[in-house]
């Protein structure tokens, strides 16, 4: 299957071809959009507006709530030259990285157990499942009590006396980093999991025939045909942790360097309400993600749009 | 461990035990991996049944006195009907998610579209925008259209907000799904909408189910929107989370640490069986689809 | 056919929820509640755990009701979090929305609410209400010279100290961390704590030390920035040096007001400087090492003379867009001068009132304290830019006190914040 990674986009088309469209061509079409419509409707009728309002207000200067004139661009000005947005930015992308790394090995690693027998499966796979079905605003209080110095189960069960995990940067940014890799660890696994259902067994038993040892199947055959599945996961777990507000305002409200851009956001929108400006920011964010989300769907799209089976 | 293969029961036969020390590497990555997920939750348990604040906020997971009095604490206050809120949420925006996402997976990954990538570029967009500053739009459109303080107001906007997750996980599995198969049933006289309830979702059979499970917890743990459109009333469609937020101490400033653990794990046990019972799904999947190919 | 079996299941699913939507529209809040149906109920936005069922201000209500079977009162419960809770009532609000007549106003909230509108103004009841209110209260229902709503209840910070392991309440901040120090070293348990992480509630402690030190935010109309930035840069250095030198104890700068209150109550540590609330718990936790072994005394102060404490508590407003608003305005006077409700406040919940002539009645310890202290305490400016300030204030001092930023630096910019704040 490694041939699908070198195929280039263009042969999507190519692959559609002209033939097979003529042969059922408006029947399909007319059907795809048939197919598509209703989820693109109820995206548009909940989303388009809000979208939209929020973008048209990001262009109002406000005092507060009261609406003060027309400002064009001077929010986004201002919210690009003030320090904090940047440093809200590190963060999340310094947040990002590491946790969506940490969480896909680990979540790799939970997808290829749990496709296998062995005894105590059952249970293996209920416990992996437990932190990712935690609400996470209570998971976020739960984490808290694990690393503040009040109670502080983790010095209590390591004896770590009073260190002070929430109380210091770095070390915030870790526990945080933590938490969140604890608790999404599962959703990469159950992705992976269904991905390895999909692929046929005699890929890997061809494998094992060829004499190739474990991590050689894994690294030539699993992992390339996992691809998609891979992909996919990464880009929601990215997008997702783009976005982290309930574990930073639990757990260090943005103390010690750990500002995420959705906290930000939140302070502006909740907290010391500016509709101009919040919108600003949330614009903004939105935009950085979405260029992140399109990196994703440009790699993924060659797999989807070129489709697996088309190759064989 | 080293022992990475992908397919289930097969594997064991065709490789013999080998030695004993696998048998213990295994056995060890296992307890890491239990205590690592489980540690917390046992943390939770414990908690829950811990009695008087003092107990409750002591780092010792075994000072008592212990008892079921945050359980009784829970039920007092309608919890069962927030449970029945919820249930009846996540179910609808799973079903609507999967029923309509699926089609539109299945167009994106078979049928002929043109500008797939931005079609997708533009479903993923749908979900990133910052929600807290989508709420006071909304919350007005929905106070105009009595939205508020109902079911209907918080799976509609779930259901939105999910699907770009939904759609590019079918679409991934859709398109996994070896074309010939559709095309056999095709030439044996299948319309293409034959062709795709009949031959493709069964295969899919493992992506639907974690996309199920996925939009269930999601739509499940959602506090956001929850909060805020329907921020009271257990009678009517105040969610799970937003009650367990909603307890409070006996007195102003006390957190009521042990009802909301208590609540967390009458939420979770639950929602592991559901997870549970779809996960058998993900894994049975092959072996129901094989049956069919 | 496995998969047929999922179909089915979720297709009666789908009919049985169908089926039974409980009809929401009808009892939610849509529109004005019984705007149609003459004299009218009352809806009175209100959070926390007293305004849940059995809670002080339930039966505060209830007393409301038996007296007025004309215009009942009813609680909306909002959430517990003072974010939210505002959260909640500004989306109505925003939305001019009649579904709240009564709302419970947090003293920091007062300006921000009348700058928007949202309030009607309570001029025509000021006389009463100022002559029996709590001065402090008093001052933080007002903004502009104008009263925008009517006191409920207080509260203020008190010092927590083992009798057991000190002999006296210290009177100076200096003499505080010193014995602090010393008897936690000797003791082998932390010093002092009280409300060191990043949130409204430092702002609180900041201030105490700021004004116990002489400093003041703005003059008496707000019309001019009084910040002095010596005064500003030795609040924050005493803080600085207290966890530097061990006179905080370790989980000083993440606690909020329950961490503390469990290092109290677990015995962990000297002195805390908290809310009355604790006073009952650890008094009802016989199993706790400083059940028995405590007491309450004034905040110190950097000269040893008076005492000073940041005010909290709520107030009681009228929406503007309330359907009802004559008995509102009834009803909140009454809460805020009425002898019953506010002694109820305080003898059914130990929820600190704030009319004036209850603290003379009562003589339990905690209430005496707060008799004694009340007059003095500051309330923050109820300025509409309340929230600003204070986010900027964490912004630029939490990381002053914890070592992370420069303090003269830090305390300018709380300075030039504040003249920003004034036009």
């Amino acid at each position: 299957m490694t041939e699908m990674r070198t195929a280039p986009t263009g042969d999507a088309r190519a692959d559609r071809g002209p033939a097979r469209t003529r042969r059922k061509g408006l029947s399909e079409r007319a059907l795809a959009r048939l197919f598509i419509a209703p989820s693109l409707l109820v995206m548009a009728l909940v989303a388009l507006f809000p979208v939209i309002y929020a973008i048209v207000l990001s262009l109002y200067s406000y005092t507060r709530r009261q609406r003060t004139g027309f400002g064009g661009l001077d929010n986004y000005v201002d919210a690009l030259t003030d320090g904090r947005f940047w440093s809200a930015t590190q963060f999340t992308f310094t947040f990002t990285v590491t946790s969506v790394a940490a969480e896909f090995l680990i979540g790799l690693g939970f997808a290829l157990l749990m496709n296998q027998t062995f005894r105590g499966r059952g249970i293996t796979r209920a416990a992996i499942l437990i932190p990712w079905v935690i609400p996470t605003v209570i998971a976020a209080q739960m984490w808290f009590f694990m690393f503040n110095v009040t109670p502080g189960f983790i010095n209590n069960i390591f004896g770590l006396g009073d260190f002070s995990w929430l109380g210091q940067p770095g070390w915030a940014t870790f526990a945080i980093v933590f938490a969140d890799v604890w608790k999404t660890a599962p959703f990469v696994a159950l992705l992976l999991l269904a991905g390895l259902q999909t692929i046929p067994s005699e890929m890997t038993e061809s494998g094992l025939v060829d004499g190739a040892n474990a991590f050689q199947r894994l690294w030539y055959i699993t992992l390339p045909l996992l691809r998609p599945a891979i992909l996919v996961a990464l880009l929601f777990r990215t997008v997702d942790a783009l976005r982290v507000y309930d574990l930073v305002a639990v757990m260090t409200g943005g103390a010690f360097d750990t500002e995420s851009l959705s906290v930000l956001v939140q302070q502006y929108v909740v907290r010391t309400p500016n509709p101009g400006y919040g919108s600003a920011l949330s614009t903004i964010t939105f935009i950085l993600i979405l260029a992140v989300g399109m990196v994703f769907v440009r790699m993924l799209g060659r797999d989807i749009v070129v489709g697996r089976g088309a190759e064989r | 461990m080293s022992d990475v293969a992908t397919t289930p029961d097969r594997e064991i036969a065709v490789t013999p035990r080998r030695n004993g020390a696998r048998l213990w590497g295994k056995t060890g990555l296992l307890s890491v991996i239990l205590l690592w997920c489980l540690f917390p939750f046992f943390w939770l348990i414990m908690t829950s049944l811990k009695l008087g604040d003092r107990a409750l906020n002591s780092p010792d997971l075994f000072q008592g006195p212990f008892g079921l009095g945050n359980y009784g604490n829970v039920f007092e206050q309608d919890f069962h009907l927030n449970l029945r809120n919820s249930l009846a949420i996540a179910g609808m925006t799973t079903i609507i998610c999967i029923v309509i996402g699926s089609l539109a997976g299945y167009a994106l990954a078979r049928l002929p579209l043109k500008r797939k990538i931005l079609l997708l570029t533009g479903v993923l967009a749908v979900s990133l925008f910052p929600p807290v500053a989508l709420v006071p739009p909304l919350y007005e459109l929905w106070r105009n259209l009595g939205l508020l303080n109902t079911w209907e107001g918080l799976y509609i906007p779930y259901t939105a907000f999910t699907l770009p997750l939904t759609i590019f996980i079918l679409t991934t599995f859709y398109a996994a799904i070896p074309k010939e198969l559709e095309e056999a049933a095709r030439v044996d006289g299948a319309t293409p909408f034959q062709a795709f309830y009949k031959v493709i979702f069964p295969l899919a059979a493992p992506g639907v189910f974690a996309a199920a499970i996925i939009i269930f917890v999601t739509a499940w743990n959602e506090f956001l929107l929850a909060s805020t459109f329907a921020p009271r009333n257990a009678e009517i469609a105040q969610t799970v989370p937003v009650a367990i937020a909603g307890f409070t101490g006996q007195v102003e400033f006390q957190r009521p640490i042990g009802t909301i653990t208590a609540a967390c794990v009458v939420v979770v046990i639950p929602m592991i069986i559901v997870a549970l019972a779809f996960q058998r799904r993900i894994v049975a999947g092959l072996t129901a689809g094989s049956v069919k190919g | 056919m496995r998969a047929r079996r999922w179909v089915a299941a979720a297709g009666t699913f789908v009919l049985v929820m169908a089926a039974c939507t409980p009809g929401g529209d009808d009892d939610g809040d849509e529109g004005g509640d019984g705007g149609g149906d003459g004299g009218g109920e009352l809806v009175w936005a209100i959070g926390g755990a007293e305004a849940q069922p059995g809670g002080v201000h339930q039966q505060v209500a209830e007393l409301w009701n038996e007296q007025n079977p004309d215009n009942p009162i009813r609680i909306e419960l909002l959430p517990e979090e003072a974010d939210q809770q505002r959260e909640q009532q500004a989306l109505e609000l925003q939305a001019e929305g009649s579904g709240f007549d009564v709302l419970g106003v947090d003293v920091i909230w007062t300006g921000e609410y009348s700058e928007n509108g949202w309030v009607e103004s309570l001029e025509d009841v000021r006389d009463e209400i100022e002559e029996a209110s709590l001065p402090g209260a008093f001052e933080s229902a007002t903004w502009g010279g104008e009263l925008w709503a009517a006191p409920y209840n207080t509260n203020a910070g008190f010092l927590y100290y083992r009798t057991d392991l000190v002999d006296s309440a210290p009177t100076t901040w200096d003499e505080l961390c010193q014995t602090a120090t010393t008897t936690a070293a000797s003791a082998g348990i932390g010093g002092f704590i009280g409300q060191g992480a990043q949130y409204e509630g430092f702002v609180v402690n900041w201030l105490e030390y700021y004004w116990s030190a002489g400093g003041e935010l703005y003059n008496d109309d707000q019309t001019e920035v009084l910040f002095d930035t010596e005064i500003a840069a030795e609040a924050t250095q005493f803080m600085a040096d207290a966890i530097s030198e061990g006179c905080y104890a370790p989980g000083f700068n993440t606690a909020q007001e329950e961490p503390a209150r469990n290092e109290f109550q677990q015995g962990n540590v000297v002195f805390m400087r908290n809310w009355p609330y604790v006073y009952g718990l650890v008094n009802e936790d016989t199993g706790s090492p400083a059940n028995g072994n405590f007491n309450i005394a004034p905040l110190p102060t950097f000269e040893g003379e008076g005492t000073i404490s940041a005010l909290g508590g709520f107030n009681n407003a009228v929406s503007a867009f309330s359907d009802n608003t004559d008995a509102a305005i009834d009803f909140v006077v009454w809460a805020a001068t009425d002898p019953e409700p506010q002694t109820m406040l305080a003898t059914e919940a130990s929820v600190p009132p704030t009319l004036q002539s209850v603290y003379d009645e009562l003589d339990d310890p905690v209430m005496a304290l707060l008799g004694e202290i009340l007059p003095d305490a500051k309330p923050r400016p109820p300025a509409p830019q309340w929230n600003e300030i204070s986010v900027e204030m964490q912004r630029a001092l939490h990381p002053a006190v914890n070592g992370q930023a420069d303090i003269e630096q830090a305390v300018e910019t709380v300075r030039t914040f504040l003249e920003g704040t004034i036009e």
